[in-house]
């Protein structure tokens, strides 16, 4: 039976889906990390020995978001460039696209599988630090009531938005290592490449700021064109915003999500396609 | 190729598709952010920002920063200093302590560290040492109005400028400016106002001083200890008599302190000292 007699099936999806997330969890490569960042949130009282210049429960949100982006970062590629290639490399990728089973099932399989994985890397990081923040505030609260005559400055709703749209930009990422790992040969080649992707896209806005001043028309042209094949990673960056009295933008929160979205979906597409044309 | 060709031009369209959804969100995010702006960071590129930049760990990256710079500050290291200095606020231009004590060091110890490096303070001329006095307060006023683009809404950046003019440049016509311009914020710290009209004394412009304590008095409670109330009365009591206010055009307190009678020119005694003592009934 060929693919093209069957029609596209969300279970098939969700069986490769769920034994990719299983896959994932039982990485060592995955416990490392998460041990990490979680120690790294809960060292942040310790720390807070360091800081200078921001209210203590401001640097505790900032550390904790380091410590998610960097290590979210770091596992993302990781286990995405891993859990695609162990296919390859163990031969299981021919024998379960020998079956009917679409190639866009196989990608889209594994990136919910990833997806889920570090769902649950940023639900526990984001959940131990809006533990450490409510019981540090609860006790600054009891040192210092009249610097909480407003009630309490943290706005947990807020964190929990942002550490759902640093997931969103997670799943952008995790789109970009398939896309790069679709065409790439090694494993390595692709944690590097998506390495790079991913600094190139925390900074492409700079770029885009650049491009108005360049005189020369090409270059100008292809600082233009870089700032839009990248996605830019800094619009998810609403952390900053946390504690410094404005709080979260809604509007910008759903354009937010709705941008990571449809990057999910594009450069998740472009993967299939790429993959699509790839000899196994 | 062509799949690579296909790939990339869709990630163009997809870039020129999501512009609108981008665009509104990220102009929103960078009038909040400006730090996420071009100028704010081509002091600091290429110097270890990236790893600020990358969204996490900034106000740790920016405190060791900090504490790196201080290491530099104690070797008097000009250069050094001064980059770390700008290195620390583009990676976190958030807390005001970097922008305060960063300016400090530009515009009060950098100076110090020019004149010796040139020979000393026997040696140097005084034009030179005014020279660098100069140089050193126009690069802290310009890094402090970098500040300000990052904290429009506080006075205490403006309050620093104030503070290198009279202090550094001891140019008092300009430092009452900025006093005055710190002293119009709703959060202004109450002495950005006293020192304002003290300035205006110094420059002889009293009748401007009286006339602007007489409106500041008012508005200044009279239990918190930071208004000094009574002082700020007591300059407007000093002024009137500088000026020779007569007794019926003197500011009557709100807050019911009499108002004393105008002291006779010449001498240093209360006219009421000369009054006959009232009789008992």
């Amino acid at each position: 039976m060929s693919v093209a007699s069957v029609p596209f099936s969300l279970g098939r999806l969700g069986l490769i889906a769920g034994n990719t997330f299983l896959e994932a969890v039982r990485q060592k490569l995955f416990l490392f990390l998460l041990l990490l960042a979680i120690g790294l949130v809960a060292s942040a009282l310790f720390f807070r020995e360091f800081n200078f210049g921001s209210s203590e429960l401001k640097f505790i949100a900032d550390f904790g978001f380091g410590a998610l982006i960097f290590f979210g970062s770091a596992l993302t590629i990781a286990t995405t460039a891993q859990l695609f290639f162990s296919e390859i490399e163990n031969r299981t990728a021919l024998t379960l696209l020998a079956k009917p089973l679409w190639r866009a099932e196989f990608v889209f399989g594994k990136f919910l599988g990833v997806f889920a994985v570090i769902g649950v890397f940023c639900a526990l990081t984001i959940g131990l630090m809006m533990a450490l923040l409510y019981h540090r505030e609860g006790q600054l609260m009891a040192q210092t009531p009249e610097a909480f005559e407003a009630g309490r400055l943290i706005s947990y709703g807020d964190l929990l938005v942002v550490g759902l749209l640093q997931w969103l930009k997670f799943g952008v990422l995790t789109a970009i290592v398939l896309l790069i790992a679709s065409f790439s040969n090694t494993n390595l080649f692709t944690v590097v490449t998506g390495f790079f992707v991913l600094v190139i896209c925390h900074l492409q806005y700079l770029a885009r700021d650049a491009w108005g001043n360049v005189d020369n028309a090409l270059i100008g042209l292809v600082v233009q064109a870089m700032s839009l094949i990248f996605p830019n990673f800094q619009l998810f960056n609403l952390a900053d915003e946390i504690g410094q009295g404005s709080g979260v933008d809604g509007d910008v929160a759903l354009r937010v999500a709705g941008y990571g979205l449809a990057y999910i979906a594009v450069i998740g597409g472009l993967a299939v396609y790429s993959f699509r044309n790839r000899e196994i | 190729m062509r799949t690579g060709l296909v790939v990339v031009l869709g990630l163009i369209a997809a870039g020129i598709a999501l512009r609108p959804l981008e665009g509104p969100a990220w102009e929103k995010i960078q009038a909040k952010q400006p730090q996420l702006r071009l100028e704010s960071l081509k002091d600091a590129l290429g110097q270890g920002v990236t790893v600020g930049l990358l969204g996490g760990f900034r106000a740790i990256v920016a405190d060791l920063f900090w504490i790196r710079t201080n290491a530099v500050w104690e070797e008097n290291d000009l250069p050094g200093t001064q980059t770390s200095i700008k290195l620390v606020t583009a990676i976190d231009p958030r807390p005001l302590y970097f922008w305060l004590n960063g300016s400090r060091m530009i515009a009060y110890d950098m100076p110090n560290w020019r004149i010796d490096k040139a020979g000393g303070y026997d040696v140097v001329p005084e034009a030179v040492k005014r020279r660098f006095d100069e140089e050193q307060s126009k690069v802290a006023v310009n890094y402090l109005n970098n500040g300000l683009d990052f904290h429009p809404d506080n006075p205490l950046l403006v309050l620093e400028i104030a503070n290198v003019y009279l202090n550094r440049l001891k140019d008092v016509e300009t430092a009452a400016k900025f006093y005055r311009q710190a002293s119009e914020h709703p959060d202004a710290p109450y002495y950005a106002a006293r020192i304002y009209a003290e300035l205006l004394r110094r420059l002889e412009r009293r009748e401007e001083a009286y006339a602007f304590l007489t409106k500041l008095h008012p508005t200044l409670p009279p239990d918190n200890m930071m208004a000094q109330a009574v002082v700020v009365l007591d300059r407007i009591r000093e002024l009137e008599d500088e000026l020779n206010v007569p007794a019926v055009k003197r500011y009557r307190d709100p807050n019911g302190t009499p108002t004393p009678p105008p002291r006779m020119p010449g001498l240093d005694v209360d006219v009421s000292d000369l009054l006959p003592a009232p009789v008992a009934p």
